[in-house]
């Protein structure tokens, strides 16, 4: 493994995902989000626990750079994006879970889904990308 | 394909009794703490396919990746992809942490039980799914 190259495609990665969080399910979401007030902590205690959105964010980005580059060594876009959009299903599908054991909104529900296909599938891609600039190096 | 339904349908049925073992049983004090942040009993039971929907989907997903990368090495391999897939979810937990005034207990316990979920999704997974070379040598 080129660890120069993963820690590169693990920061690209890491920047579109929180950065992308931030304007989908912070911004564009905001007023969805709005509509079950009571389900989130207030701005200050947000900012309290800011880290560990971080946190999961790292760990996020780190774990789907871990499969990419393990699932295909090769790199390129395509298949990664298509194996990133195999690993959101599962968060999709806690998605469905928390719909129906929280008092979420189908807006909210439908918001989320499509927020966490955009952002896996380009996170894949952006990690596929970086990888096949790599393999092109080596050859 | 007939190992692939086997290996979804024996997951499947693992990860649903150990979903209401976990947080119907043993998490069900912890929920309580924070009653705001769940719908009531009744109105989960409405909408119960949601849950079965999504653990199916959380399954299949499991067993697309496990079949498309993981095949043939087995329980060992199984229980691996489990453990990466429980490290993504935690990263998830704590993203939800961070926005929702959820208990850090339920979110530590929540990933513990994930932990031992995904662990023997995995080996029932890695012990059911073998590919046709593997399973012809």
């Amino acid at each position: 493994m080129k660890w120069k190259k993963f820690f590169v495609a693990f920061v690209a990665a890491f920047g579109f995902m929180f950065l992308f969080g931030f304007l989908w399910y912070g911004k564009l979401m905001h007023g969805a989000h709005q509509e079950v007030s009571i389900l989130w902590r207030t701005d200050a205690d947000f900012g309290n626990h800011f880290s560990a959105l971080i946190f999961g964010h790292i760990v996020m980005s780190f774990f789907l750079t871990l499969v990419c580059v393990r699932f295909v060594p090769a790199g390129g876009s395509a298949r990664c994006a298509a194996l990133a959009i195999l690993v959101v299903l599962i968060y999709i599908g806690n998605d469905f879970i928390l719909y129906a054991v929280q008092p979420l909104t189908t807006k909210i529900l439908g918001g989320w889904i499509v927020g966490d296909l955009i952002q896996f599938a380009v996170a894949g891609a952006i990690i596929g990308a970086v990888y096949k600039s790599s393999t092109a190096v080596r050859t | 394909m007939k190992r692939f339904i086997l290996a979804f349908v024996a997951a499947y049925i693992f990860l649903f009794l150990w979903g209401w073992l976990l947080n119907g049983v043993f998490l069900k004090d912890v929920y309580a703490e924070t009653p705001n942040l769940w719908r009531p009993q009744s109105e989960m039971m409405s909408l119960f396919h949601w849950i079965i929907i999504g653990q199916a989907l959380i399954v299949f997903s499991f067993v697309m990746i496990y079949a498309s990368g993981f095949a043939g090495g087995g329980v060992v391999a199984g229980i691996r992809l489990g453990v990466l897939l429980e490290i993504a979810a935690i990263g998830m937990r704590m993203g939800f942490y961070a926005v929702q005034p959820i208990p850090g207990k339920l979110i530590l316990y929540g990933s513990l039980g994930g932990l031992i979920e995904m662990i023997i999704v995995g080996a029932v997974v890695g012990a059911i799914y073998k590919p046709a070379g593997v399973r012809a040598a």
